[in-house]
């Protein structure tokens, strides 16, 4: 080997040693590992959790998936989330909008929904049954509920929170009332709008996983439930993992479209 | 000489502006008259709290007075219009435009004129402050004293015939102000337009002004106007000039004078009244 090879080996290792082999990643690691062990030392001595699985039948359990049935059931809940979803965007969006835009709109809408929104959405389980028969739709109205209070409160309050000046420099340069809302008053408060749609898409999460568990039409909560009810705890915990992932996977797909939508904001 | 062509003579009259709050009324201007004459520069100092960006939001239209009038060339203002644009405190550009996008907003919000003129504008306006370089970048990426710059572009593209200043340098080091000051000064002197730049500064307020306004104590009125004869252009060196420094002294005892009121109505300081600068 010669001298410049090796130099540049030696480099590359500086490099590897800079972002990846360095004590910051190797605490993450740690941070994952002593989770799994706490939660292993917990389960084999104590009487109390001994039927819980370990990590390791969790690990095992994965290969008994039956990938045919697992991706149905995921496909199942994903159009459900994305339905209520799109359904509180569509809706809330608008609303928040007109709340936050409009003094008058404040006034006649703000006080119902000031009113409705400390329920919390499981509370409405049972009520839905009266709204539809349809089963299907009684989860999507429940995932719509769910996204549909974060999605208006944020665009409202976003749009309120506006800095003054931004829209005083605008009616200065002679904008009309229309360009004031879609060239000042939105772009400035899309930070919170998107904050707004995350906290949605998670309550979405939740609201489609407790209405599957007691609607029994499958999807993830369905899928989860039906394996308690067989004892197959390994699978449960499994599917709660899968569950995480897919409410993870949303939030970062929103992240994505937000930073899309507001490049000025990731330029460093 | 001031030609007469010249618009953007701001007169207020008797102009009196309270806020109300829950129990109190607070006054902030006083049966406040003063005039604002064009083409000049005209420097508005007073001690802090004492009204100064009302009397900017008052000109701009973004308030309105309680009692008496403000006047730009004997009409009332009726409300924010493009003839009267305000460079702010801090700056408020818009965060999600490019500096040349931010500087394009108001041709394009209005179109008085075409893109190409606009965009020709732009660029030349940009690069006179010195941000030539720094067109496509956002505002976050730029530094204190760039910003301050680029929204003095923003706003003077407009051709306003009132240019109104509210501390527009305010939190900049001192030596990124007195750099901000000499470009400001530049633009100024080939503007020709009226302009009104609001400060605390004295040493700031007495090396740009044609006319110094000093202003009392809250609620405020005019104290002193001085004209201040410095030779133009000014440059750096005007600071060591006699003439500055008696303008210097004659300001800073108007002033002290009203501070020593401030702290005793607010009651925070004892200051001996009889200390001080006064020899």
């Amino acid at each position: 080997m010669s001298a410049s090879t090796l130099n540049t080996t030696s480099n590359l290792w500086k490099q590897v040693r800079k972002t990846v082999a360095n004590w910051t990643t190797v605490r993450r690691i740690m941070s994952v590992l002593l989770f799994l062990l706490a939660w292993t030392i917990l389960v084999q001595f104590t009487g109390q959790f001994h039927q819980i699985p370990t990590p390791a039948a969790v690990f095992a359990a994965l290969f008994q998936l039956k990938l045919g049935v697992i991706f149905t059931e995921i496909f199942r809940s994903f159009v459900r989330v994305l339905c209520g979803f799109l359904l509180g965007l569509l809706i809330g969006f608008p609303i928040g909008v007109a709340i936050g835009y409009s003094r008058i709109a404040n006034y006649l809408l703000f006080p119902a929904v000031e009113m409705v929104r400390p329920i919390p959405p499981i509370a409405w389980i049972p009520l839905t049954v009266l709204f539809f028969i349809n089963i299907e739709s009684q989860i999507v109205f429940l995932t719509f509920y769910g996204a549909f209070f974060p999605i208006v409160y944020n665009t409202m309050g976003g749009i309120s929170e506006v800095d003054i000046r931004l829209p005083r420099a605008a009616m200065s340069f002679g904008i009309n009332r229309m360009g004031m809302l879609w060239k000042i008053i939105l772009p400035a408060a899309m930070p919170q709008i998107f904050t707004g749609m995350k906290v949605a898409i998670g309550i979405t999460w939740l609201m489609v996983v407790a209405a599957e568990m007691i609607a029994s039409k499958g999807g993830l909560g369905y899928w989860v439930w039906y394996h308690h009810t067989v004892m197959e705890y390994p699978m449960v915990i499994l599917g709660m993992g899968i569950i995480g992932l897919c409410g993870a996977l949303c939030s970062v797909g929103i992240d994505v479209i937000g930073s899309h939508f507001m490049k000025w904001r990731n330029i460093f | 000489m001031v030609d007469s062509n010249h618009k953007g003579e701001v007169v207020f009259e008797n102009v009196t502006r309270a806020v109300q709050t829950k129990k109190t009324e607070t006054i902030i201007l006083d049966h406040c008259s003063f005039v604002i004459e064009s083409g000049k520069l005209t420097v508005l100092i007073g001690p802090s709290g004492c009204g100064k960006t009302t009397i900017i939001n008052l000109i701009a239209g973004y308030e309105k007075p309680d009692r008496g009038k403000v006047l730009i060339d004997g009409k009332p203002v009726a409300g924010p219009d493009r003839e009267r644009l305000v460079a702010f405190q801090e700056t408020a550009l818009f965060p999600w435009l490019t500096c040349y996008d931010n500087v394009m907003f108001g041709p394009l919000a209005t179109k008085v004129m075409t893109r190409e003129e606009a965009h020709e504008q732009a660029i030349n306006l940009l690069e006179k402050v010195g941000l030539g370089d720094f067109l496509y970048k956002y505002p976050m990426q730029l530094s204190g004293g760039m910003m301050r710059r680029a929204e003095l572009a923003r706003a003077l593209i407009n051709r306003p015939t009132v240019m109104l200043m509210d501390e527009p340098f305010r939190g900049l080091d001192a030596m990124t102000r007195e750099l901000m000051q000499e470009y400001y000064l530049r633009l100024v002197e080939e503007s020709h337009g009226t302009h009104l730049f609001v400060t605390s500064e004295i040493e700031e307020a007495i090396f740009l002004a044609d006319r110094l306004i000093i202003m009392t104590n809250k609620p405020s009125r005019v104290k002193h106007a001085l004209d201040i004869d410095l030779p133009r252009p000014r440059i750096a060196s005007v600071l060591r000039s006699k003439r500055y420094l008696e303008l210097k002294a004659l300001t800073l005892e108007i002033l002290h004078e009203e501070a020593v009121k401030a702290s005793m109505a607010s009651g925070k300081a004892d200051i001996a009244i009889d200390s001080g600068l006064r020899t």
